[in-house]
């Protein structure tokens, strides 16, 4: 008897080895909503049982650094930020991907941006959710013919979606009739929302953050004018802008109270929400703006992506990758894509359904096309500390005015100096 | 209670009390030796732990670096950056300008409450629902207050003449910002300053009270020569709690402003979550908490000294 209960244990101890599922860990989010739907299909099409941790996105990093760091971590298949990839590659926290067997299945060549994902000419993460900074604005005021003639009356031009800087100001200027309607939603709270503003009027104006060198050089001229040109654009926000962040932000532009918002892709999911947009249809995206002489020239613009990577102490890599192929496929991200997701795939983009489901989704995909897809901080382990922890507060001082354009730059080119002089770049 | 055997002699006896004295004395430590243990488990490891960690160089975000041993370096950083000097300073104006605002408006409070009247249990249980909101709601509900669309309090500025204050939203202002936040601070915590000199005023006798009355002294020199002396060990309490929690500010000011406009908010607290948590850098976090117990420990004494050290009138 005693012998049979201890085989029954022991076998039931073997059974409980190979049953591990495969175990995800997200954010709590709207895109990890969307491939949550595919898990049930996966488990169907492959045998493999998956299981997942969400926490929420404040602590989600903490979370996992705390757990790798302590070598107590229990997750194979973390969706993260592209952001954070290089921290945790460079301490081994995750996987090489494409060094998993049957990797090349992925199809690098149909992913934007996917050069952004690679360290040392590995890939470390599968980008699933893309998305650009840009401005989403409001379709039914550029299309109203009274607007129309009036503004081609007082500009001289015809009334578009602005493609150039000096068109961004003369819409804004156009449409700001405060309180009821402000020319353009921006998001002025210290905080990496802040930083955004300036990193992509600097790109625009062919600025960078860091030379080839991982030097500091946004003090230029490039960069005073970008600050200056982000004070210049809060003239036709709402005063309240100024302390905006993103959620904010999008409020103010989807209850209809801005012509234009300076934000992200995502924010058309909220306009498109029937129980909280008051312009549901009404609304369309265009990639962020450059100055006229820069019109057609492939340049940077702000860059969002989540995606998935592969912890190096996954037990079984390849059910990690059989997960990543099924979830990224071009089928399996349009199909989930209305949950809330825009799919990083070209050919999902393209997709006849998902044009149905998302209208604006081509001028998205176009702007996708001819712009180079530049992640939000540069992808080093000190990249959020640059952006947030030193660009931000810089834009912060400089709207305050407690320092010049100048001045701000300064210390904060002063500031990233010593970070990465700390971290031994140089 | 004192024992012995009947008959026994001096040494004999004192022996024995020697014993009684060291069995009392063990059996005494065995009695705190729980509150001990929770005490070294609680307080002096993460102590330590943070002492150790200030002298290290330590990034979570660069393993690859390694922890390596830094000397004084961390400190040397945080004694010569204007920046850290300049966090300190805002620290002091919000420690200094909530504890006063709390201490005045609470103390004024407590002695109009001092008389019981009908109502006064729900007057007490009204005045406690700030107290009871966690700071992260405060600071949302503040937000939401001074929001210069929608917000009550700008609206009701607009309304009676005083919009020219309020023309720059107040939380973009850096020159309001951190006013707001020490008001908001305040809102949240003079149901605790009450209380605690509430609880204070109920105990002074009476007799102190009816000889000045005898010897006719005013209202006034009543409440400075009895009140406030009699109240210094609740004021004591109230300060020093009030002082060492808001040492620590966090929640409102990443809720209200992020440390923002610019600087103007950054308090040590936020200061050091910054470090940790978006540079990562446990060695320099380490340093700034250390700084902020010092602060604290040197604020105590201070307050031990100034409030605490007069007369007993016990």
């Amino acid at each position: 008897m005693r012998t049979r209960f201890m085989l029954l244990l022991f076998v039931l101890l073997i059974a409980s080895c190979f049953a591990v599922p495969l175990r995800l860990s997200s954010e709590v989010g709207i895109h990890t909503d969307a491939w949550k739907t595919r898990m049930e299909g996966f488990t169907k099409e492959t045998g493999i049982e998956v299981d997942i941790q969400q926490f929420p996105y404040a602590n989600y990093l903490d979370q996992l650094m705390l757990g790798y760091t302590s070598g107590r971590v229990e997750i194979d298949v973390p969706y993260i930020s592209m952001l954070w990839y290089p921290a945790l590659s460079i301490a081994n926290y995750i996987y090489p991907i494409s060094d998993i067997p049957g990797y090349e299945k992925i199809n690098e060549a149909d992913i934007p941006g996917i050069r952004n994902a690679k360290l040392n000419g590995k890939t470390y993460i599968v980008p699933y959710m893309n998305e650009l900074g840009g401005i989403i604005y409001r379709k039914d005021l550029f299309e109203d013919p009274v607007e129309k003639a009036n503004f081609l009356n007082k500009y001289g031009y015809e009334l578009l979606p602005p493609q150039t800087l000096e068109q961004y100001r003369d819409v804004a200027e156009f449409f700001n009739r405060p309180p009821d309607l402000y020319g353009v939603t921006m998001m002025g709270r210290r905080s990496i929302f802040l930083a955004t503003h300036f990193m992509q009027r600097l790109w625009a104006k062919g600025g960078a953050l860091l030379d080839m060198n991982m030097r500091p050089i946004f003090n230029s001229e490039a960069g005073v004018e970008a600050l200056e040109e982000v004070k210049y654009m809060f003239q036709f926000a709402n005063p309240a802008a100024m302390n905006y962040d993103f959620q904010e932000a999008l409020n103010e532009f989807i209850s209809g109270r801005s012509a234009m918002a300076e934000v992200w892709t995502t924010g058309m999911f909220y306009v498109e929400d029937e129980s909280r947009s008051s312009i549901v249809g009404k609304a369309g995206f265009v990639g962020f703006p450059r100055p006229e002489e820069k019109l057609g020239e492939k340049l940077p613009m702000l860059y969002i992506s989540w995606g998935f990577s592969v912890s190096s102490s996954a037990p079984d890599k390849e059910a990690a990758l059989e997960w990543l192929l099924y979830v990224t496929e071009t089928k399996n991200e349009v199909e989930a894509a209305p949950t809330g997701n825009i799919p990083a795939r070209f050919s999902a983009l393209n997709s006849p359904e998902l044009a149905e489901s998302f209208p604006w989704i081509g001028d998205f995909a176009s702007a996708m096309e001819n712009c180079i897809p530049t992640p939000i901080v540069p992808l080093i382990p000190e990249g959020g500390s640059i952006v947030s922890g030193i660009i931000a507060p810089a834009v912060s001082e400089f709207l305050a005015g407690t320092k010049t354009a100048e001045k701000a730059l300064d210390d904060a080119v002063k500031e990233v100096d010593r970070l990465m002089r700390d971290g031994g770049y140089y | 209670m004192i024992l012995f055997k009947a008959g026994s002699k001096g040494p004999a006896f004192l022996a024995m009390g020697d014993r009684m004295k060291s069995k009392q004395k063990t059996k005494g430590f065995a009695y705190i030796l729980p509150a001990l243990v929770f005490i070294v488990v609680i307080f002096m490891i993460p102590l330590t732990y943070t002492v150790v960690m200030s002298f290290l160089r330590w990034n979570l975000l660069r393993p690859d670096l390694g922890i390596k041993p830094a000397g004084f370096t961390n400190y040397v950083r945080l004694f010569t950056d204007s920046f850290t000097l300049d966090t300190v300073g805002r620290t002091f104006y919000f420690v200094v300008g909530a504890v006063l605002v709390e201490l005045i408006i609470g103390l004024c409070i407590a002695l109009a409450l001092d008389t019981e009247f009908k109502g006064w249990k729900i007057v007490q249980s009204i005045l406690l629902v700030p107290f009871m909101i966690a700071p992260v709601v405060v600071g949302y509900v503040w937000r939401f207050v001074l929001n210069s669309d929608y917000g009550p309090i700008i609206h009701l500025m607009k309304q009676i003449g005083f919009g020219g204050l309020v023309d720059k939203p107040l939380l973009s202002n850096p020159s309001a910002a951190m006013p707001v936040l020490i008001v908001a601070d305040a809102w949240e915590y003079i149901p605790f300053v009450t209380l605690v000199l509430l609880a204070g005023l109920k105990s002074v006798p009476y007799e102190p009270y009816e000889a000045a009355f005898v010897d006719g002294a005013s209202s006034i020199q009543r409440f400075f020569y009895i009140t406030l002396p009699l109240l210094r060990p609740s004021i004591l309490v109230a300060v020093v709690i009030r002082t060492l929690t808001s040492l620590r500010v966090f929640d409102i000011v990443f809720i209200m402003t992020g440390g923002g406009p610019g600087t103007a908010t950054e308090t040590l607290a936020f200061y050091g979550y910054r470090t940790a948590f978006q540079a990562y850098n446990v060695g320099f976090s380490s340093a700034i908490n250390m700084l902020t117990f010092g602060i604290a420990v040197v604020f105590t004494i201070l307050y031990m000294k100034i409030i605490g050290g007069g007369k007993n009138y016990d």
